[in-house]
């Protein structure tokens, strides 16, 4: 075994190992449990750095063995998985250091951490994965290691949420196991690989495949929150905002998306997927919860709830890229990993910090907090900016690159779903930022904390400046090497010419 | 003489693009009100110093970067740079200081956007700076925080976002039309292209909202007058420009003549002209009427679009005609809309010769002659004599013109009625009132040495025109004038009774 087999498993075991560590450490041991995960995070950093760069290169990074004859357990890094890996690495790290800033005080944290780290150690799995029985195992790990994170506080409220997550996810990964089991029975193990496996395949199983293709999506799609199977994602949001910021802007809702694209691209093939007549249907499904989530998010009042509304719009813009058959699009999509999970992140973030500081929780308190929390503020406004797809940030180069794609294949009506979101985006966005810079704030914010120097604790108030930093970056410097876009087109120079 | 032109235009944009940082301290509030005059200045550097015919490209940028200046964006950003500095130096004079950081953060943003889509050439900058003016200029606008600001505001908003999707729609059809990511490659795309009417129609209306098109002007007159009276110069004045020079710079002008298009447009730009004309005599306020009257006057400069997209030929004649036009407008609107801030001193000399230079600008507007207005008037004239012309329309070009002269000096008369019932006798703080000065200094006098071409149109010495030309100059100012005294007499009539 060489060091590059090694790799990804290392890559996988930081989390794990972090994980062990801290259900091991006492509850008390504050410092030594922060230094652990944020030396697992930039470790875990720093390999998925040497993977990426060896990826560009052509190296082959992985690692497979058989657990019973015909089931193997395969890890591999191909381009697409350093994209979902990268964006787990870097959040990861942000998200920790939120975290232990959002969490000083209260109890139970080294449950939370030891969950959160399991958590971030699935996603790398999901990441790595293989073919679909790996890909199977991390996606159950996550659902049983975010189950305790969306039901943290133990509240009522908490519980339910959980119980609904939990109905929602196990029956998704109930039927996620059916379809690969079927689909075992018909063509057996199959390891991903760009171009897919379906291309001119035997007639006779075109049935079976449709079905079983219809059944993956089912299961896929309840993580990805494509309606009608959105419900959970709304409700889960009373969990404590780092959680809900790993939810919606890595973990689940991008595990369930990252399913997805890979049972297109590197199970089926694009051009298979196309040729069976399973990309339209799933096209319009993505459109419809686009706009559908969008509506949805106009009539919410709670923040962070509007915001889960607006992921379950903004995943769909992922599965509808990847569902039009063409390069251009693909590229929009994929780079919508990123780039939704950057914005939605710093989003969370930010709501995180005035429920923190202010205790704001609802839209009509947020007047005027843009004096109060600048910083913060100024971070809110272009993630949200970048949802609208305002140009240069972020979602703009999603917008505009699947748009170029969409028309290139003369799908002119993607286009129309792209403006009418841009416009619901812009009717939820826009009067909360009015609010937060031009309305005359209240006598009284509702929960009032104050931390000296900074608006907020200097742990809550970096990471969405950075990652808002970012949302402008990725957008302004889209035509760099490395940058999501320039990967999202390697991914797909090698999906579409394999 | 030779200048880094790659380096000062990074200045010209990021200087006011970074400067809203300094708001992070309290204590810079006090520089933050006195840099404003300073953020155009390398901008205006650019303008004047340097040649037309370099370019910067940044590979790196959005979907690969690249900015110029040709002889039309020069003009444009000229202005741009004028405008807001004069602007500024007004601003330091007459801001008061409640949320003064937050105005000089829009200030700094707004500008940032208006000089950035001047040079811009790809289209991914040039529409992220469109944008972000658009958006910061909200800031600008809803300022005052009154209800009617507000409710303006939210016009402005709703209209501006409608106008940033359609924009959006169809510089991307556009853009997979050509194939190209170049603001460049575009009018010829659209002219082959089977969506052509699609892509124009998006292209007109998405820009026609910034340039006040009618129809799609409604937040125009609400927005500008509510807005502190140096943030209505510039949006007036300068931002007002940047829908023009939308059109200019993406539709299909010289490519294929579409007199369909250009009738449309010369339609809209004389509906323009004369029924803003028609609303803005009946406004009360003095703002307001300069509103309308930016509408009016973009209608006589849609007017020449129209033109110039009717018949292919003229088009480069036009265009630095329609530039020449702009830079006029521009200059004297932000005069006028300066001026409606100042205060009046004592002593019936002095008053007199205040109200000359509020007074001045305006007949400048009318086409006085011996003013840039009389220069852009004759030029326009001659670039759309009608036997150089060939298309159905052009006959009733001329009365039209006409027609925009009698309304543009008759709303100009309405402006300073209106405003001789609102100015109050006081002090004026000193900065205001030399960005006041300077503001008429440069629309009257400094005009004259800016590089602005009449093509040959205009004879020389064209500051002195040719008696046939004075007489069509000055006799629509003359029924203008009729108008008004009849209008006066009539409402004395009214009353006595």
């Amino acid at each position: 075994m060489t060091l590059n087999t090694w790799i990804p498993v290392l890559a996988l075991m930081t989390s794990l190992i972090a994980s062990l560590v801290i259900f091991a450490l006492p509850e008390k041991g504050y410092r030594l449990r922060t230094a652990v995960n944020l030396g697992a995070a930039l470790l875990k950093l720093g390999l998925v750095v040497v993977m990426v760069w060896g990826v560009f290169r052509g190296v082959g990074y992985g690692v497979s063995f058989t657990m019973v004859p015909g089931v193997t357990f395969v890890l591999k890094a191909d381009a697409f998985s350093m994209m979902f890996a990268g964006l787990s690495a870097v959040l990861w790290l942000l998200t920790t250091i939120y975290a232990v800033g959002y969490l000083e005080d209260s109890p139970n944290r080294s449950r939370f951490f030891g969950f959160f780290s399991l958590c971030v150690a699935s996603t790398m799995g999901i990441a790595l994965a293989g073919n679909l029985f790996t890909f199977f195992l991390f996606y159950e790990m996550l659902t049983l290691s975010t189950y305790p994170l969306v039901v943290h506080r133990g509240t009522e409220k908490a519980l339910k949420a959980g119980r609904t997550y939990v109905i929602y996810t196990l029956t998704g990964g109930a039927v996620l196991l059916l379809a690969i089991a079927w689909l075992h029975g018909v063509v057996g193990d199959l390891p991903f690989r760009e171009g897919g496996h379906f291309t001119g395949s035997d007639p006779d199983i075109h049935r079976s495949l449709t079905l079983i293709f219809i059944l993956l999506v089912a299961g896929l799609g309840v993580k990805a929150a494509i309606f009608p199977l959105h419900g959970w994602l709304p409700q889960a949001m009373v969990a404590p905002a780092p959680v809900s910021a790993l939810l919606h802007a890595v973990a689940v809702v991008k595990a369930g998306a990252f399913g997805i694209v890979r049972v297109v691209h590197d199970v089926y093939g694009v051009d298979a997927s196309s040729a069976l007549g399973l990309l339209e249907p799933l096209a319009w499904l993505a459109a419809f919860t686009i706009i559908y989530a969008s509506v949805r998010a106009l009539w919410q009042v709670d923040l962070k709830r509007r915001l889960a509304f607006s992921t379950v719009s903004q995943v769909s813009y992922i599965i509808l890229g990847v569902s039009i058959f063409g390069p251009v699009a693909a590229v929009g999509g994929l780079v919508h990993l990123l780039h939704q999970g950057i914005m939605k992140i710093t989003l969370f973030f930010c709501a995180g910090n005035y429920a923190e500081t202010l205790g704001i929780h609802r839209i009509d308190e947020m007047d005027g907090a843009g004096r109060r929390m600048p910083g913060t503020s100024v971070a809110f406004t272009i993630g949200a900016f970048g949802m609208i797809g305002a140009p240069p940030l972020a979602g703009f180069i999603t917008k505009w690159t699947m748009g170029s794609g969409a028309l290139a294949v003369n799908m002119d009506w993607v286009v129309v779903v792209l403006v009418a979101s841009s416009l619901l985006n812009a009717a939820y966005f826009l009067p909360v930022l009015y609010r937060l810079w031009f309305r005359k704030p209240a006598a009284h914010w509702p929960h009032e904390r104050q931390w000296g120097r900074l608006e907020t604790s200097a742990w809550l108030f970096w990471p969405p400046l950075l990652t808002a930093v970012m949302t402008v970056m990725v957008g302004v410097l889209a035509s760099l090497p490395f940058s999501p876009l320039s990967w999202a087109e390697l991914i797909v120079l090698r999906e579409y010419s394999p | 003489m030779m200048l880094p032109e790659p380096l000062l235009v990074i200045m010209a944009v990021c200087l006011p693009l970074l400067y809203p940082a300094m708001a992070l301290r309290a204590a810079w509030e006090r520089a933050m009100r006195y840099a404003l005059p300073v953020l155009p200045l390398p901008a205006l550097v650019l303008a004047l110093g340097s040649e037309p015919g370099w370019q910067l490209e940044m590979p790196w940028l959005l979907n690969g970067g690249l900015w110029a200046v040709d002889g039309v964006r020069r003009l444009f950003l000229l202005l741009t740079a004028v405008l807001w500095m004069v602007a500024g130096i007004y601003a330091v004079g007459c801001l008061r200081p409640d949320h003064l950081r937050r105005f000089c953060v829009f200030w700094g943003l707004t500008l940032a956007g208006n000089l950035g889509l001047t040079v811009a050439v790809d289209i991914g900058s040039f529409y992220s700076f469109f944008a972000l003016m658009t958006f910061a200029g909200y800031g600008l606008v809803v300022h005052e925080g009154t209800n009617e600001a507000i409710r303006a505001g939210r016009v402005y908003l709703v209209m501006a976002v409608l106008g940033e999707m359609a924009i959006l729609t169809g510089l991307l059809l556009a853009s997979a039309a050509a194939g190209s990511q170049m603001l460049a490659d575009l009018p010829e795309a659209i002219a082959a292209s089977p969506r052509r009417d699609l892509i124009m129609a998006l292209l007109i209306a998405g820009f026609g909202v910034k340039a006040g098109l009618p129809l799609l002007h409604f937040w125009l007159p609400l927005a500008h007058p509510v807005a502190p009276t140096p943030a209505s110069a510039v949006l007036s004045g300068a931002m007002i420009k940047a829908g023009l020079l939308g059109w200019l710079v993406t539709l299909p002008f010289g490519e294929v003549a579409m007199p369909g298009w250009g009738a449309l447009m010369i339609v809209a730009g004389a509906v323009g002209a004369i029924g803003a004309a028609v609303l803005g005599v009946c406004q009360q306020r003095p703002k307001a009427v300069l509103a309308y009257s930016s509408i009016s006057q973009m209608g006589l400069m849609v007017l020449m679009v129209g033109v110039a997209l009717a018949d292919s030929g003229r088009a480069p004649v036009l265009f630095s005609v329609i530039a020449l036009y702009a830079l006029h407008h521009g200059l004297a609107k932000g005069s006028l809309f300066l001026s409606a801030g100042v205060s009046l001193p004592a002593g019936a000399m002095r008053r007199a010769v205040v109200w000359l230079l509020i007074a001045l600008p305006g007949l400048s507007l009318a086409g006085l002659p011996f003013t840039s207005g009389a220069l852009a008037k004759l030029a326009m004239k001659e670039g759309l004599l009608e036997n150089r012309l060939e298309f159905a329309l052009a006959g009733y070009l001329s009365p039209l013109m006409t027609a925009g002269a009698v309304a543009t000096l008759l709303l100009i008369l309405r402006y300073l009625w209106t405003l001789s019932a609102k100015l109050g006798t006081g002090h004026n703080p000193p900065m205001l009132v030399a960005g006041w000065l300077a503001a008429v200094g440069v629309s009257l006098v400094a005009f004259w040495w800016m590089p602005w071409e009449a093509g040959g149109l205009v004879e020389s010495p064209v500051w002195l025109p040719a008696p046939y030309q004075l007489w069509a100059l000055v006799w629509p100012m003359l029924i203008a004038l009729g108008l008004a005294l009849l209008t006066l007499w009539a409402s004395r009539l009214v009353k006595q009774r």
